[in-house]
């Protein structure tokens, strides 16, 4: 038991582990090159294991082709980490006033490490446009999508019943909650191209009813890309289900949204719109957009500043609250962060990015914390320094 | 006799400072320096006329003079008259920097040996480079060296033409010496060609020649202000400092609306005829009219755009570079001879090459108005003043010479880096939005910077303590220690700063982007840095490496914090590409090859090693295996 004490609190444990993480950001940021910075954060930060691959694009490919290198991924380095620190920390530290700038480093990087954890699983990031005059209550994920029936038929209000595109397998039925209906997947295809095809012979299509059907369209599959500023597009051939049996194979995609008329499943008297679109957050409240300003350094089209004036409207109304969103100036309400992100249409619209991070203030904490831990260390050190080589 | 010699460095430090500053003036009749000052309005910002010509051949040639076929010198702002005034004379300068004509796919161009080519040496082949360009691929991270050439060549040529047309219309000869006379015919033609064209567009009959005539202007102009690349018109006064100045096709198309032609377009065809004709007595007074108006208008940037010329004139890191030169090679004769005098010598011409690198320093934070950390080549600048600052610091404290060697050994490597990143042209650029926070740029931009000096500055000393320590009979424990701790809390520092950076980083992209941290390239470049820093130290405090092993882990902070800076760059994030053909590539590996052979040096047998320090080494490890051998024979014969 000592030993293993010994061992999970030693120092050499922690240099182990500290060139383990080099390693892993070395080769977590060359590649970024094949996957882009969301997918390879997945692959080798947010993993126990990761296996990097001698890619096509290197040069020697066809010698090196060949050459795996397995790797402890982030959560394992990390929390090793932790381990090593906490043991460290119970079985060799004594606070003293001369070790208290060290014992502040490290307390402040367990809680960084600990934030950075929490914001890997809670933070949620999408994206909200807003037109100069408009209004807008949702945000939209640019990543994730998902499968919806819409029930127009209550006057003051839509339902909407989503559903995950991670539970569309082939063959699998799933219910659609608050409704009659169910569903089952033929094909999932996580992207590919919808259009009509290119020769005259259309091949045949599992679609039986909606667009599928109506304009002549298909899906073919296509690879998936990582470039961070692509959206896949996402497309299902999904059998709709009622309680007397099936209604129907609909051809749903990310790309026919609004631009196309709905597609409809109806039963009895009943009517759903359903689609694939990419994922929406509802929000109790409003953000309305007054101004949208783009301005450039004269004679050049480098920008120099964009801002959005916008009023967030609360069903609580004395919540609401009016705010100037500009570059480094996010607005903070009701545990969301709005960044100015983007603009489009001739700068008529703006475009927000909102996050939802729990934990934000953590790292703040923490960053406060190794700071001043660093100051009085290094700053102890520094003035012995100072006076030793002082002639005497 | 002795005694002099440091003072004998020193007067040679003043000499090269002297030469750098003192006032080139040339023999010409024509007033160079004040045409140099001219304003213009290029990439959001007032600037003289010599830092575009500057700029512009620093692109297209990669230096600042051009040479005439008949052998003369110009400077950047006499090519810059001759290629605006005299276009005919100007097309046969070589001022196109070719690299590897063989390679470039145009047969019957390249000359053996022949680097620099003109205008008119190339314009045969502009067909034949059109179609090569037309295939080169539009991603530049995914671009060939061979279409690197092709794409940069293509672009100096249309820079050439554009910079050609910034003053006014191109003509040929006969043209530019009548440039007022075509000005005046084109005012004079506005009004009736007003009249034909309502008259011709209310189908009423009209006079084909008047209108023809105007409306040849209105088309010619219209090209003229797509071409014409600087922005050389201001706005009539009061002058607002935000408002678009106009290049001169504009200028000259606006017109159509009523008012005169502006006086700045109508001095500049004034300029050129003066300068065709060899009238120096008018083309200075012209100059000097334009000058005075330009003063009254925007008298807040005028002393800016004065500082400008002489900023550029002065070249302040060219100076300090051949200062960092000097104090290397004092130190190391120093170690041979008169250890005393040199060091002082050193320490004198150290201090002067940082006031001089200080001050460019500071020259270019004034005329940009932001802290001195922008882009990359001002962090270039950057890295190496920070390791001077830490170097002189050191040399204080601990007057054996190493220091300041070190110091100036990356003084000088940082500047040669800066230079070559000015290839690109003007390097006191904009500032993008998101990044356009004065805050940002001096904290966290600073410091993590500061990081990078005291890095390379720890492992420069590394590099030296295995250099000294394997060659140098005289490098003993006492050196070898003091050394150590030397790396040590150059270390403690560069940790520090690294961290601080980062983590003010964490806070600037989670007030911009919403993420405190997103693994992008260079985040984890700096994050890098830091996990190296923790490794050196942790590796001391627990004693897991002894002298040779921290001076190694200090080298790899070179290779990493190289990565950190450039080599992040150089990848295309999600595009496939890793940025090999980037020749900035090509250096790095050769330097990353060059620290991993220190490395390499830093576990030679102790046996080998030539200093004391090595030799004692060597006798205690040899002690210890006889102390184990006795012990092993005494148990066998026991």
């Amino acid at each position: 038991m000592q030993s293993i004490i010994r061992f999970f609190s030693s120092l050499k444990l922690t240099v182990w582990l500290l060139a383990f993480s080099m390693v892993l950001i070395f080769f977590g940021t060359i590649d970024q090159v094949e996957y882009g910075i969301w997918h390879t954060q997945k692959l080798y930060f947010e993993s126990f294991i990761v296996v990097w691959n001698y890619s096509e694009n290197l040069p020697f490919a066809d010698q090196f082709g060949w050459l795996r290198l397995a790797m402890p991924g982030g959560y394992t380095i990390g929390g090793l980490l932790l381990i090593n620190l906490v043991a460290a920390h119970f079985s060799r530290f004594k606070l003293t006033w001369k070790k208290s700038g060290i014992f502040l480093v490290h307390f402040g990087l367990i809680l960084l490490l600990v934030s950075e954890l929490l914001t890997d699983l809670l933070s949620v990031e999408s994206q909200m446009p807003v037109d100069e005059g408009g209004r807008s209550n949702y945000s939209f994920s640019y990543r994730d999508n998902e499968l919806v029936f819409i029930d127009r038929s209550p006057e003051d209000h839509d339902a909407v019943h989503s559903i995950p595109t991670s539970l569309l397998k082939p063959g699998r039925e799933v219910a659609v909650p608050n409704t009659p209906l169910s569903i089952r997947t033929i094909q999932y295809f996580p992207n590919s191209e919808i259009g009509r095809p290119k020769t005259g012979n259309a091949p045949s299509t599992p679609a039986t009813q909606g667009a599928g059907v109506k304009m002549g369209i298909f899906a073919t599959p296509r690879a998936v890309s990582y470039a961070d500023d692509v959206v896949n597009t996402v497309s299902a051939y999904v059998e709709v289900i009622g309680p007397d049996g099936p209604l129907g194979v609909w051809l749903l995609s990310n790309v026919l949204d609004d631009r196309f008329p709905p597609q409809l499943v109806s039963l009895g008297e009943e009517t759903w719109e359903v689609a694939i679109r990419l994922k929406r957050h509802y929000y109790p409240f409003q953000i309305e957009l007054l101004d949208f300003t783009h301005e450039k350094y004269p004679g050049t089209e480098i920008p120099f500043n964009y801002s959005s004036e916008v009023i967030a409207r609360h069903n609580d109304s004395s919540k609401t609250q009016k705010a100037l969103i500009y570059m480094n100036h996010p607005l903070r309400f009701e545990g969301l962060t709005f960044y100015q992100s983007s603009f489009a249409n001739q700068d008529t619209t703006s475009i927000f990015l909102v996050v939802r991070n729990p934990g934000w203030v953590l790292p703040y904490l923490s960053v406060l914390l190794m700071g001043l831990g660093m100051c009085l260390q290094f700053g102890m050190h520094f003035f012995k320094f100072l006076n030793k080589s002082k002639p005497a | 006799m002795k005694r002099l010699i440091p003072y004998i460095f020193l007067v040679l430090a003043v000499l090269i400072v002297a030469r750098g500053f003192k006032q080139k003036t040339s023999d010409s009749e024509f007033n160079f320096e004040d045409f140099a000052e001219l304003p213009v309005q290029v990439g959001g910002r007032i600037k003289p006329l010599d830092s575009v010509a500057r700029n512009t051949l620093l692109i297209l040639a990669s230096r600042q003079k051009v040479e005439t076929p008949e052998g003369k010198m110009l400077t950047p702002i006499e090519w810059f008259m001759d290629l605006t005034m005299r276009p005919e004379v100007a097309d046969t300068y070589r001022v196109f920097k070719i690299e590897f004509p063989d390679d470039l796919g145009l047969a019957g161009l390249a000359v053996q040996g022949q680097r620099y080519y003109s205008f008119n040496e190339l314009q045969p082949y502009f067909q034949e480079l059109l179609s090569l360009y037309n295939e080169v691929d539009p991603e530049p991270k995914k671009r060939s060296p061979y279409e690197q050439q092709i794409v940069d060549l293509n672009g100096g040529l249309t820079l050439y033409h554009r910079v050609m047309h910034s003053l006014h219309p191109i003509r040929p000869p006969s043209g530019l010496d009548s440039l007022i006379d075509e000005y005046q015919s084109y005012e004079a033609s506005i009004n009736p060609g007003l009249v034909e064209l309502r008259k011709q567009q209310a189908g009423e009959e009209y006079d084909a020649d008047l209108l023809s005539h105007f409306i040849n202007y209105g088309e010619d102009y219209m090209k003229l202000s797509q071409t014409a690349h600087l922005r050389v018109v201001p706005p009539p006064p009061p002058a607002d400092p935000l408002a678009d100045w106009k290049n001169v096709g504009i200028e000259l198309l606006d017109r159509m609306r009523g008012g005169g032609i502006s006086p700045y377009v109508v001095d500049y065809a004034a300029l050129t005829m003066a300068y065709r004709a060899g009238e120096a007595e008018m083309f200075n007074q012209t100059v000097e009219q334009m000058r005075q108006r330009f003063i009254v208008d925007y008298p807040d940037d005028i002393g800016r755009v004065h500082f400008e010329r002489l900023f550029n004139e002065s070249q302040p890191f060219y100076i300090s570079m051949q200062l960092y030169v000097l104090v290397f090679f004092i130190v190391c004769i120093s170690w041979l001879r008169w250890p005393r005098e040199l060091s002082k010598a050193a320490s004198w011409v150290l201090i002067i090459a940082f006031l001089i690198h200080t001050f460019g320093l500071i020259s270019r934070m004034y005329i940009q108005g932001r802290p001195p950390v922008t882009n990359l080549y001002s962090s270039a600048v950057f890295v190496g003043w920070g390791a001077v600052l830490l170097g002189a610091f050191m040399e204080k404290f601990f007057k054996n010479g190493i220091g300041g060697a070190m110091a100036a050994l990356v003084g000088f490597s940082t500047l040669i880096i800066a230079h070559h990143l000015a290839m690109s042209g003007d390097t006191l650029e904009m500032m993008r939005a998101v990044l356009d926070s004065n805050f940002w740029l001096a904290t966290h931009v600073v410091i993590i910077t500061f990081g990078y000096s005291a890095m390379f500055f720890a492992g420069a000393l590394a590099i030296i303590f295995i250099v000294l320590g394997l060659a140098r009979k005289r490098f003993d424990k006492k050196t070898a220690k003091s050394l150590t701790s030397m790396v040590y809390g150059v270390t403690c520092f560069a940790t520090l700063f690294s961290l601080v950076g980062t983590i003010l980083g964490g806070i600037w992209a989670d007030q911009s982007w919403g993420r405190f941290w997103g693994w992008d390239p260079k985040e984890n470049g700096a994050l890098m840095i830091v996990v190296m820093g923790a490794i050196f130290l942790h590796a001391r405090w627990g004693g897991i490496c002894h002298e040779r092993g921290l001076m190694a882990l200090a080298i790899c902070g070179n290779i990493v914090t190289a990565w950190s800076w450039f080599g992040t760059n150089l990848l295309g994030v999600g595009l496939h590409s890793y940025g090999f053909t980037d020749s900035g590539f090509y250096w790095l590996s050769l330097f990353w090859l060059s620290q991993l052979f220190f490395i390499g040096l830093a576990y030679v047998p102790w046996r080998f090693w030539r200093s004391d320090f090595g030799a004692e080494k060597w006798h205690r490890k040899r002690r210890k295996v006889l102390i184990a051998i006795e012990a092993s024979d005494a148990t066998v014969n026991a």
